[in-house]
Protein backbone atom coordinates (compact mmCIF):
# COMPACT_ATOMS: atom_id res chain seq x y z
CA UNK A 1 0.00 0.00 0.00
CA UNK A 2 1.14 3.36 -0.59
CA UNK A 3 2.43 4.47 2.53
CA UNK A 4 3.69 7.95 1.68
CA UNK A 5 7.10 9.13 2.27
CA UNK A 6 7.88 10.63 5.54
CA UNK A 7 8.09 14.24 3.83
CA UNK A 8 4.65 13.82 2.60
CA UNK A 9 1.67 15.35 4.38
CA UNK A 10 -0.14 12.24 5.99
CA UNK A 11 -3.99 12.08 5.95
CA UNK A 12 -3.82 15.80 6.17
CA UNK A 13 -7.11 15.53 3.35
CA UNK A 14 -8.49 12.76 2.94
CA UNK A 15 -10.88 11.28 4.67
CA UNK A 16 -11.03 10.85 8.92
CA UNK A 17 -10.72 7.76 10.50
CA UNK A 18 -12.87 6.11 12.44
CA UNK A 19 -13.85 8.29 15.63
CA UNK A 20 -14.33 5.19 17.92
CA UNK A 21 -16.35 6.40 21.19
CA UNK A 22 -17.06 9.72 19.72
CA UNK A 23 -20.49 11.30 18.57
CA UNK A 24 -23.79 11.12 19.19
CA UNK A 25 -24.29 10.59 14.96
CA UNK A 26 -25.41 7.20 15.82
CA UNK A 27 -28.13 7.50 18.05
CA UNK A 28 -29.18 10.55 15.76
CA UNK A 29 -29.16 8.13 12.51
CA UNK A 30 -30.60 5.54 13.50
CA UNK A 31 -33.74 7.25 15.18
CA UNK A 32 -33.99 9.00 11.62
CA UNK A 33 -34.36 5.44 10.61
CA UNK A 34 -36.95 4.00 13.18
CA UNK A 35 -38.96 7.59 12.84
CA UNK A 36 -39.23 6.43 9.28
CA UNK A 37 -40.74 3.81 10.03
CA UNK A 38 -42.90 4.73 13.42
CA UNK A 39 -44.79 7.12 13.66
CA UNK A 40 -44.04 8.54 10.19
CA UNK A 41 -44.71 5.48 7.72
CA UNK A 42 -47.18 3.95 10.35
CA UNK A 43 -49.13 7.22 9.90
CA UNK A 44 -48.53 6.95 5.92
CA UNK A 45 -49.93 3.61 5.98
CA UNK A 46 -53.31 4.57 8.33
CA UNK A 47 -53.39 8.19 5.83
CA UNK A 48 -53.63 5.81 2.80
CA UNK A 49 -54.78 2.72 3.23
CA UNK A 50 -57.54 2.86 5.99
CA UNK A 51 -58.55 6.50 6.42
CA UNK A 52 -58.49 7.91 2.64
CA UNK A 53 -60.05 4.47 1.18
CA UNK A 54 -63.33 5.15 2.94
CA UNK A 55 -64.18 7.72 0.58
CA UNK A 56 -64.03 4.67 -1.91
CA UNK A 57 -67.28 4.01 -3.40
CA UNK A 58 -70.92 4.37 -3.18
CA UNK A 59 -71.05 6.01 0.35
CA UNK A 60 -67.57 7.37 0.24
CA UNK A 61 -68.18 11.09 1.18
CA UNK A 62 -69.94 9.80 4.59
CA UNK A 63 -67.94 7.50 5.14
CA UNK A 64 -64.86 9.69 5.11
CA UNK A 65 -66.63 11.92 7.02
CA UNK A 66 -67.34 9.08 9.75
CA UNK A 67 -63.66 8.46 9.71
CA UNK A 68 -62.37 12.13 9.68
CA UNK A 69 -64.85 12.92 12.79
CA UNK A 70 -63.66 9.80 14.38
CA UNK A 71 -59.60 10.78 14.07
CA UNK A 72 -60.87 14.82 14.84
CA UNK A 73 -62.73 13.23 18.36
CA UNK A 74 -59.54 11.00 19.41
CA UNK A 75 -58.48 12.04 22.62
CA UNK A 76 -56.24 14.56 22.90
CA UNK A 77 -56.26 14.69 19.13
CA UNK A 78 -53.43 17.85 19.18
CA UNK A 79 -50.69 16.61 21.44
CA UNK A 80 -50.97 13.26 18.94
CA UNK A 81 -50.30 14.88 15.83
CA UNK A 82 -48.24 17.10 17.35
CA UNK A 83 -45.24 13.95 18.96
CA UNK A 84 -47.24 11.22 16.64
CA UNK A 85 -46.73 13.26 13.39
CA UNK A 86 -44.93 16.97 13.04
CA UNK A 87 -42.36 16.61 15.48
CA UNK A 88 -41.26 13.21 13.79
CA UNK A 89 -41.82 14.43 10.44
CA UNK A 90 -39.76 17.35 10.85
CA UNK A 91 -37.41 15.47 12.41
CA UNK A 92 -37.28 12.43 9.65
CA UNK A 93 -37.00 15.08 7.21
CA UNK A 94 -34.80 17.52 8.38
CA UNK A 95 -32.16 15.59 9.48
CA UNK A 96 -32.87 13.52 5.71
CA UNK A 97 -32.03 17.02 4.19
CA UNK A 98 -28.80 17.09 6.22
CA UNK A 99 -28.07 13.01 5.09
CA UNK A 100 -28.35 14.01 1.46
CA UNK A 101 -26.57 17.22 2.00
CA UNK A 102 -23.38 15.25 3.52
CA UNK A 103 -23.57 12.51 0.63
CA UNK A 104 -21.86 12.61 -2.67
CA UNK A 105 -24.20 10.44 -5.49
CA UNK A 106 -21.95 8.98 -8.38
CA UNK A 107 -24.62 7.29 -10.27
CA UNK A 108 -22.48 8.71 -12.94
CA UNK A 109 -19.77 6.69 -12.39
CA UNK A 110 -21.66 3.71 -11.15
CA UNK A 111 -24.74 3.44 -12.53
CA UNK A 112 -26.34 0.39 -10.28
CA UNK A 113 -29.74 -0.27 -9.43
CA UNK A 114 -29.13 -0.05 -5.51
CA UNK A 115 -26.87 3.34 -6.36
CA UNK A 116 -29.67 4.40 -8.29
CA UNK A 117 -32.30 3.73 -5.93
CA UNK A 118 -30.12 5.42 -2.93
CA UNK A 119 -30.45 8.82 -5.18
CA UNK A 120 -34.00 7.96 -5.81
CA UNK A 121 -34.82 7.89 -2.28
CA UNK A 122 -33.51 11.31 -1.83
CA UNK A 123 -35.29 12.50 -4.42
CA UNK A 124 -39.12 11.19 -3.50
CA UNK A 125 -37.88 11.95 0.23
CA UNK A 126 -37.78 15.81 -0.86
CA UNK A 127 -40.75 15.88 -2.86
CA UNK A 128 -42.93 13.84 -0.55
CA UNK A 129 -41.38 16.56 2.34
CA UNK A 130 -42.46 19.26 -0.43
CA UNK A 131 -45.72 17.83 -0.65
CA UNK A 132 -46.57 17.00 2.78
CA UNK A 133 -45.47 20.86 3.83
CA UNK A 134 -48.27 21.94 1.47
CA UNK A 135 -51.17 19.46 2.16
CA UNK A 136 -51.22 19.92 5.76
CA UNK A 137 -50.90 23.89 5.19
CA UNK A 138 -54.18 23.68 3.01
CA UNK A 139 -56.36 21.07 4.84
CA UNK A 140 -55.02 21.28 8.27
CA UNK A 141 -54.61 24.74 8.84
CA UNK A 142 -56.26 27.10 6.27
CA UNK A 143 -60.22 26.85 5.07
CA UNK A 144 -62.69 25.25 7.09
CA UNK A 145 -62.01 23.36 9.75
CA UNK A 146 -61.99 19.60 9.42
CA UNK A 147 -62.09 18.78 13.21
CA UNK A 148 -64.99 21.01 13.77
CA UNK A 149 -66.61 20.04 10.70
CA UNK A 150 -65.63 16.71 9.62
CA UNK A 151 -68.79 16.37 7.38
CA UNK A 152 -67.06 19.11 5.51
CA UNK A 153 -64.12 17.29 4.75
CA UNK A 154 -64.99 15.29 1.54
CA UNK A 155 -65.74 18.21 -0.17
CA UNK A 156 -62.69 20.06 1.16
CA UNK A 157 -60.40 17.78 -0.55
CA UNK A 158 -62.89 17.68 -3.66
CA UNK A 159 -62.23 21.87 -3.98
CA UNK A 160 -58.79 20.95 -4.44
CA UNK A 161 -58.21 18.01 -6.72
CA UNK A 162 -60.75 19.46 -8.84
CA UNK A 163 -57.81 21.65 -10.33
CA UNK A 164 -55.94 19.26 -12.74
CA UNK A 165 -52.69 20.31 -11.74
CA UNK A 166 -53.41 20.26 -7.74
CA UNK A 167 -54.54 16.70 -8.72
CA UNK A 168 -51.10 15.83 -10.70
CA UNK A 169 -49.49 16.99 -7.46
CA UNK A 170 -51.48 14.65 -5.07
CA UNK A 171 -50.51 12.11 -7.29
CA UNK A 172 -46.50 13.31 -7.65
CA UNK A 173 -46.98 13.09 -3.74
CA UNK A 174 -48.37 10.14 -3.38
CA UNK A 175 -46.00 8.11 -5.18
CA UNK A 176 -43.00 10.04 -4.04
CA UNK A 177 -44.33 9.49 -0.49
CA UNK A 178 -45.27 5.76 -1.23
CA UNK A 179 -42.10 4.57 -2.55
CA UNK A 180 -40.10 6.29 0.08
CA UNK A 181 -41.91 4.47 2.80
CA UNK A 182 -41.93 0.85 0.79
CA UNK A 183 -37.77 1.47 -0.32
CA UNK A 184 -37.49 3.17 3.79
CA UNK A 185 -39.08 -0.49 5.04
CA UNK A 186 -36.34 -2.26 2.83
CA UNK A 187 -33.41 -0.30 3.72
CA UNK A 188 -34.69 -0.01 7.42
CA UNK A 189 -34.57 -3.94 7.46
CA UNK A 190 -31.46 -4.18 6.07
CA UNK A 191 -29.48 -1.75 8.06
CA UNK A 192 -31.42 -3.00 10.94
CA UNK A 193 -30.17 -6.93 10.28
CA UNK A 194 -33.52 -7.79 10.47
CA UNK A 195 -33.27 -8.90 6.86
CA UNK A 196 -29.36 -9.80 6.08
CA UNK A 197 -29.07 -12.54 3.40
CA UNK A 198 -29.35 -11.78 -0.28
CA UNK A 199 -32.06 -13.76 -1.30
CA UNK A 200 -34.04 -12.96 1.41
CA UNK A 201 -33.49 -9.51 0.75
CA UNK A 202 -34.53 -9.85 -2.69
CA UNK A 203 -37.76 -11.54 -1.56
CA UNK A 204 -38.31 -8.45 0.92
CA UNK A 205 -37.59 -6.25 -2.07
CA UNK A 206 -40.88 -8.02 -3.85
CA UNK A 207 -42.89 -7.37 -0.84
CA UNK A 208 -41.98 -3.67 -1.15
CA UNK A 209 -42.70 -3.50 -4.18
CA UNK A 210 -46.56 -5.02 -3.76
CA UNK A 211 -46.60 -2.94 -0.84
CA UNK A 212 -45.60 0.35 -2.99
CA UNK A 213 -48.09 -0.44 -5.45
CA UNK A 214 -50.97 -1.47 -3.33
CA UNK A 215 -50.25 2.33 -1.87
CA UNK A 216 -50.55 3.81 -5.11
CA UNK A 217 -53.45 1.84 -6.14
CA UNK A 218 -55.53 2.97 -3.08
CA UNK A 219 -54.27 6.27 -2.75
CA UNK A 220 -55.66 6.69 -6.92
CA UNK A 221 -58.76 5.03 -6.20
CA UNK A 222 -59.38 7.03 -3.41
CA UNK A 223 -58.21 10.61 -5.14
CA UNK A 224 -60.22 9.07 -8.54
CA UNK A 225 -63.21 9.19 -6.18
CA UNK A 226 -62.48 12.87 -4.88
CA UNK A 227 -62.58 13.58 -8.38
CA UNK A 228 -65.17 12.12 -10.20
CA UNK A 229 -67.92 12.94 -7.96
CA UNK A 230 -70.58 15.40 -8.67
CA UNK A 231 -69.55 18.97 -6.96
CA UNK A 232 -72.62 20.80 -7.92
CA UNK A 233 -75.61 20.07 -5.22
CA UNK A 234 -73.78 17.34 -3.43
CA UNK A 235 -74.37 16.87 -0.01
CA UNK A 236 -71.18 17.24 1.42
CA UNK A 237 -70.92 20.73 0.19
CA UNK A 238 -74.51 21.81 2.15
CA UNK A 239 -73.11 20.16 4.90
CA UNK A 240 -70.21 22.26 4.53
CA UNK A 241 -72.14 25.47 4.00
CA UNK A 242 -74.51 24.27 7.34
CA UNK A 243 -71.65 23.75 9.61
CA UNK A 244 -69.99 27.29 8.44
CA UNK A 245 -73.83 28.28 9.87
CA UNK A 246 -73.58 26.00 13.22
CA UNK A 247 -70.06 25.70 13.90
CA UNK A 248 -69.67 21.98 15.73
CA UNK A 249 -72.85 20.86 15.37
CA UNK A 250 -72.73 18.58 12.36
CA UNK A 251 -70.41 16.39 13.89
CA UNK A 252 -71.95 15.63 17.35
CA UNK A 253 -74.47 14.43 15.27
CA UNK A 254 -73.50 12.85 12.71
CA UNK A 255 -71.28 10.61 15.36
CA UNK A 256 -74.83 10.30 17.40
CA UNK A 257 -76.66 8.78 14.77
CA UNK A 258 -74.21 5.78 14.07
CA UNK B 1 -0.77 2.21 -39.44
CA UNK B 2 0.17 -1.51 -39.04
CA UNK B 3 0.16 -2.36 -35.73
CA UNK B 4 -2.38 -2.09 -32.89
CA UNK B 5 -1.69 0.30 -30.61
CA UNK B 6 -3.15 1.08 -26.90
CA UNK B 7 -4.32 4.64 -26.19
CA UNK B 8 -4.51 5.82 -22.33
CA UNK B 9 -5.58 9.24 -21.00
CA UNK B 10 -3.62 9.39 -17.70
CA UNK B 11 -4.17 11.86 -14.69
CA UNK B 12 -1.44 13.36 -13.35
CA UNK B 13 0.02 15.04 -10.26
CA UNK B 14 3.44 15.17 -9.64
CA UNK B 15 3.42 16.13 -5.73
CA UNK B 16 0.60 15.76 -3.18
CA UNK B 17 -0.65 19.62 -3.29
CA UNK B 18 0.07 19.96 -6.86
CA UNK B 19 -1.58 20.70 -10.03
CA UNK B 20 -3.35 17.58 -11.62
CA UNK B 21 -2.84 17.66 -15.55
CA UNK B 22 -4.03 14.99 -18.08
CA UNK B 23 -1.16 13.17 -20.53
CA UNK B 24 -2.22 10.61 -23.55
CA UNK B 25 0.05 7.88 -24.14
CA UNK B 26 -0.29 4.84 -26.64
CA UNK B 27 1.70 1.50 -26.77
CA UNK B 28 2.07 -1.31 -28.63
CA UNK B 29 -0.60 -3.52 -28.07
CA UNK B 30 0.14 -7.07 -27.29
CA UNK B 31 -2.21 -9.98 -26.77
CA UNK B 32 -3.46 -10.52 -22.81
CA UNK B 33 -2.25 -6.95 -21.91
CA UNK B 34 -3.67 -5.41 -18.92
CA UNK B 35 -3.31 -1.93 -17.25
CA UNK B 36 0.04 -2.63 -15.06
CA UNK B 37 1.24 -3.54 -17.94
CA UNK B 38 0.51 -0.87 -20.23
CA UNK B 39 2.25 1.16 -17.22
CA UNK B 40 5.54 -0.45 -17.60
CA UNK B 41 5.44 -0.29 -21.21
CA UNK B 42 5.20 3.72 -20.83
CA UNK B 43 7.79 3.47 -18.29
CA UNK B 44 10.07 1.66 -20.74
CA UNK B 45 9.90 4.64 -22.71
CA UNK B 46 8.16 7.57 -21.29
CA UNK B 47 7.18 9.54 -24.17
CA UNK B 48 3.74 11.03 -24.60
CA UNK B 49 1.31 10.34 -27.75
CA UNK B 50 2.54 13.56 -29.22
CA UNK B 51 6.45 12.59 -28.88
CA UNK B 52 6.98 14.66 -25.70
CA UNK B 53 9.58 13.06 -23.22
CA UNK B 54 8.22 12.92 -20.13
CA UNK B 55 8.46 10.97 -16.45
CA UNK B 56 7.14 7.38 -15.50
CA UNK B 57 3.74 7.09 -14.11
CA UNK B 58 4.30 6.72 -10.41
CA UNK B 59 1.55 3.97 -9.16
CA UNK B 60 1.45 1.06 -6.63
CA UNK B 61 1.53 -2.16 -7.36
CA UNK B 62 2.94 -5.67 -6.32
CA UNK B 63 1.72 -9.48 -6.39
CA UNK B 64 0.28 -8.42 -9.50
CA UNK B 65 -2.67 -10.96 -9.43
CA UNK B 66 -5.21 -9.62 -7.39
CA UNK B 67 -4.35 -10.77 -3.89
CA UNK B 68 -2.19 -7.45 -2.76
CA UNK B 69 -4.68 -4.72 -3.28
CA UNK B 70 -1.97 -2.18 -4.04
CA UNK B 71 -2.78 -1.09 -7.58
CA UNK B 72 -6.32 -0.30 -7.05
CA UNK B 73 -7.30 3.06 -8.93
CA UNK B 74 -9.73 4.95 -11.85
CA UNK B 75 -10.38 3.14 -14.76
CA UNK B 76 -12.63 4.38 -16.67
CA UNK B 77 -14.07 6.25 -14.12
CA UNK B 78 -14.28 2.99 -12.33
CA UNK B 79 -12.67 1.94 -8.70
CA UNK B 80 -10.96 -1.38 -9.46
CA UNK B 81 -7.96 -2.99 -9.94
CA UNK B 82 -5.31 -2.18 -12.77
CA UNK B 83 -3.40 -6.23 -12.44
CA UNK B 84 -6.87 -7.49 -13.04
CA UNK B 85 -7.75 -4.58 -15.90
CA UNK B 86 -7.71 -6.66 -19.28
CA UNK B 87 -7.22 -4.06 -22.32
CA UNK B 88 -8.98 -6.45 -24.38
CA UNK B 89 -12.13 -5.54 -21.89
CA UNK B 90 -11.41 -1.50 -21.97
CA UNK B 91 -13.10 0.87 -23.75
CA UNK B 92 -10.28 3.13 -25.46
CA UNK B 93 -8.73 5.51 -24.82
CA UNK B 94 -8.35 4.27 -21.27
CA UNK B 95 -8.60 6.84 -18.55
CA UNK B 96 -6.51 6.26 -15.50
CA UNK B 97 -6.99 8.36 -12.51
CA UNK B 98 -6.05 8.03 -8.82
CA UNK B 99 -8.93 7.55 -6.40
CA UNK B 100 -10.62 10.75 -6.13
CA UNK B 101 -11.33 10.23 -1.86
CA UNK B 102 -7.51 9.75 -1.03
CA UNK B 103 -4.45 11.37 -0.73
CA UNK B 104 -2.56 11.63 -4.10
CA UNK B 105 1.09 10.84 -3.36
CA UNK B 106 2.36 11.32 -6.91
CA UNK B 107 0.06 10.12 -10.42
CA UNK B 108 -1.78 7.40 -9.51
CA UNK B 109 -0.54 6.42 -5.94
CA UNK B 110 -2.30 7.11 -3.43
CA UNK B 111 -2.78 7.26 0.65
CA UNK B 112 -4.75 4.72 1.74
CA UNK B 113 -3.95 4.10 4.88
CA UNK B 114 -6.88 5.44 6.43
CA UNK B 115 -8.24 1.51 5.89
CA UNK B 116 -5.31 0.76 8.58
CA UNK B 117 -6.55 3.56 11.05
CA UNK B 118 -9.69 2.48 10.97
CA UNK B 119 -9.18 -1.34 11.09
CA UNK B 120 -7.33 -0.22 14.44
CA UNK B 121 -9.98 1.56 15.52
CA UNK B 122 -12.09 -1.58 15.68
CA UNK B 123 -9.41 -4.26 16.65
CA UNK B 124 -9.37 -6.18 13.63
CA UNK B 125 -7.29 -9.33 14.76
CA UNK B 126 -7.56 -12.45 17.15
CA UNK B 127 -6.17 -11.29 20.81
CA UNK B 128 -3.49 -14.06 21.63
CA UNK B 129 -0.78 -11.92 22.78
CA UNK B 130 -0.05 -12.84 26.48
CA UNK B 131 3.10 -13.90 28.34
CA UNK B 132 2.33 -18.10 28.36
CA UNK B 133 1.04 -20.14 25.72
CA UNK B 134 -3.18 -20.43 25.23
CA UNK B 135 -3.36 -23.57 23.61
CA UNK B 136 -4.98 -24.66 20.95
CA UNK B 137 -8.29 -22.71 19.93
CA UNK B 138 -11.78 -23.67 20.17
CA UNK B 139 -12.89 -25.41 17.00
CA UNK B 140 -14.99 -23.20 14.15
CA UNK B 141 -17.45 -24.87 12.75
CA UNK B 142 -17.99 -25.79 9.36
CA UNK B 143 -20.76 -23.57 8.74
CA UNK B 144 -18.89 -20.59 10.54
CA UNK B 145 -15.69 -21.61 8.30
CA UNK B 146 -17.71 -21.09 5.14
CA UNK B 147 -18.94 -17.72 6.15
CA UNK B 148 -15.74 -16.32 7.71
CA UNK B 149 -13.42 -17.41 4.71
CA UNK B 150 -14.83 -14.93 1.63
CA UNK B 151 -14.83 -12.19 4.43
CA UNK B 152 -10.98 -13.38 4.75
CA UNK B 153 -10.27 -12.73 1.32
CA UNK B 154 -10.23 -8.84 1.61
CA UNK B 155 -6.82 -7.12 0.17
CA UNK B 156 -7.83 -3.47 1.79
CA UNK B 157 -7.83 -2.25 -1.67
CA UNK B 158 -10.13 0.29 -0.88
CA UNK B 159 -12.48 0.09 -3.84
CA UNK B 160 -15.46 -0.25 -2.14
CA UNK B 161 -14.57 2.95 0.10
CA UNK B 162 -13.61 5.21 -3.17
CA UNK B 163 -16.87 4.13 -4.53
CA UNK B 164 -19.22 4.82 -1.52
CA UNK B 165 -21.41 7.64 -1.89
CA UNK B 166 -20.74 8.17 1.52
CA UNK B 167 -17.49 7.99 1.95
CA UNK B 168 -16.56 11.26 2.21
CA UNK B 169 -14.48 14.37 4.00
CA UNK B 170 -17.89 15.12 5.35
CA UNK B 171 -19.16 11.93 6.54
CA UNK B 172 -16.00 10.31 7.43
CA UNK B 173 -17.42 7.03 7.14
CA UNK B 174 -15.50 3.91 7.94
CA UNK B 175 -16.49 1.97 5.08
CA UNK B 176 -17.65 -1.64 4.05
CA UNK B 177 -13.93 -2.71 4.36
CA UNK B 178 -13.67 -2.26 8.39
CA UNK B 179 -17.29 -3.31 9.00
CA UNK B 180 -17.33 -7.02 7.12
CA UNK B 181 -14.14 -6.95 8.89
CA UNK B 182 -15.53 -6.81 12.45
CA UNK B 183 -18.11 -9.30 11.30
CA UNK B 184 -15.28 -11.34 10.28
CA UNK B 185 -13.32 -11.37 13.81
CA UNK B 186 -16.56 -11.33 15.42
CA UNK B 187 -16.88 -14.85 13.82
CA UNK B 188 -13.73 -16.36 14.96
CA UNK B 189 -14.38 -17.76 18.10
CA UNK B 190 -11.37 -16.10 19.85
CA UNK B 191 -11.65 -13.00 18.26
CA UNK B 192 -14.94 -12.97 19.58
CA UNK B 193 -13.77 -11.42 22.95
CA UNK B 194 -13.60 -8.12 21.68
CA UNK B 195 -16.84 -7.98 19.97
CA UNK B 196 -18.64 -5.55 22.10
CA UNK B 197 -15.33 -3.05 21.77
CA UNK B 198 -15.86 -3.49 17.90
CA UNK B 199 -19.16 -2.91 17.75
CA UNK B 200 -18.81 -0.05 19.87
CA UNK B 201 -16.16 1.64 18.10
CA UNK B 202 -18.83 0.92 14.97
CA UNK B 203 -21.39 3.18 16.77
CA UNK B 204 -18.90 6.41 17.14
CA UNK B 205 -18.84 9.19 14.57
CA UNK B 206 -18.27 7.46 11.21
CA UNK B 207 -19.56 4.76 12.13
CA UNK B 208 -21.58 1.59 10.65
CA UNK B 209 -24.45 3.95 10.71
CA UNK B 210 -23.48 6.46 7.46
CA UNK B 211 -23.84 3.60 5.51
CA UNK B 212 -27.12 4.72 2.71
CA UNK B 213 -27.38 1.04 1.83
CA UNK B 214 -26.34 2.04 -1.98
CA UNK B 215 -24.52 -0.91 -2.85
CA UNK B 216 -21.75 0.03 -4.84
CA UNK B 217 -19.33 -1.84 -2.68
CA UNK B 218 -20.44 -5.28 -3.24
CA UNK B 219 -20.63 -4.21 -6.61
CA UNK B 220 -17.31 -3.16 -7.18
CA UNK B 221 -15.36 -5.28 -4.78
CA UNK B 222 -12.55 -7.09 -6.63
CA UNK B 223 -12.86 -10.34 -3.63
CA UNK B 224 -16.37 -10.08 -4.65
CA UNK B 225 -17.16 -10.20 -0.93
CA UNK B 226 -20.53 -10.09 0.50
CA UNK B 227 -20.63 -7.14 1.77
CA UNK B 228 -23.89 -5.54 1.81
CA UNK B 229 -24.43 -8.73 4.10
CA UNK B 230 -21.69 -7.87 6.53
CA UNK B 231 -23.34 -4.48 6.63
CA UNK B 232 -26.53 -5.97 7.48
CA UNK B 233 -25.05 -9.10 10.19
CA UNK B 234 -23.10 -6.35 11.69
CA UNK B 235 -25.97 -3.57 11.68
CA UNK B 236 -28.38 -6.31 13.28
CA UNK B 237 -24.94 -6.85 15.87
CA UNK B 238 -24.52 -3.39 16.70
CA UNK B 239 -28.26 -2.50 17.06
CA UNK B 240 -28.51 -5.38 19.97
CA UNK B 241 -25.40 -4.73 22.04
CA UNK B 242 -26.97 -0.83 22.18
CA UNK B 243 -30.79 -1.57 22.27
CA UNK B 244 -29.16 -4.35 25.19
CA UNK B 245 -27.14 -1.55 26.82
CA UNK B 246 -30.08 0.68 27.04
CA UNK B 247 -31.93 -1.90 29.19
CA UNK B 248 -29.16 -3.77 30.89
CA UNK B 249 -26.30 -1.16 31.81
S1 LIG C 1 -23.86 -0.06 0.96
FE1 LIG C 1 -23.47 1.85 -0.11
S2 LIG C 1 -23.35 3.39 1.49
FE2 LIG C 1 -23.07 1.40 2.44
S3 LIG C 1 -20.90 1.05 2.46
FE3 LIG C 1 -21.68 0.09 0.59
S4 LIG C 1 -21.46 1.67 -0.98
FE4 LIG C 1 -21.29 2.70 1.00
S1 LIG D 1 -13.82 -5.27 0.92
FE1 LIG D 1 -13.29 -5.66 -1.23
S2 LIG D 1 -13.21 -3.63 -2.14
FE2 LIG D 1 -13.15 -3.33 0.04
S3 LIG D 1 -11.02 -3.22 0.59
FE3 LIG D 1 -11.62 -5.36 0.83
S4 LIG D 1 -11.19 -6.32 -1.13
FE4 LIG D 1 -11.13 -4.12 -1.47
S1 LIG E 1 -0.75 -5.67 -7.97
FE1 LIG E 1 -1.52 -6.74 -6.24
S2 LIG E 1 -3.64 -6.48 -6.51
FE2 LIG E 1 -2.89 -5.59 -8.32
Amino acid sequence: MASASSSAPVLEHGVAPLRAGQGISFVLRRLHSLTGIIPVGAFLFEHILISNSTAIGQNGPSAYARQVSFLANLPLVFFLELFGIWIPIAYHALYGFYIWYRGEGNTVSYPWTGNWMYTLQRWTGAIAFIYIVWHTYTMRFTGIDLHDHPLASFGKVQGEVIHTPLFLFYVVGLVAASWHFAYGIWLFSAKWGIVSGDKAQKRLLRACLVFFLLLCGVGLASLYSFRSRPIADDDQNRAMIQSHEKPGGQATDRKGAQ
Amino acid sequence: MADKTVILKIKRQLTPNGKSYWEEFSVPYRPNMNVISALMDIAADPVTRDGKATTPITYDSNCLEEVCGSCAMLINGKARMACSALIDQLEQPIRLEPFSKFPVVRDLATDRSVIFENLKAVKAWVPIDGTYDLGAGPRMTAEDQEAAYPLSRCISCCCCMEACPQFNEDTGFVGAATISQVRLFNTHPTGKALQRERLAALMGDGGIQECGYAQNCVEVCPKDIPLTKSISEVGGQVMKQALGDMLRR
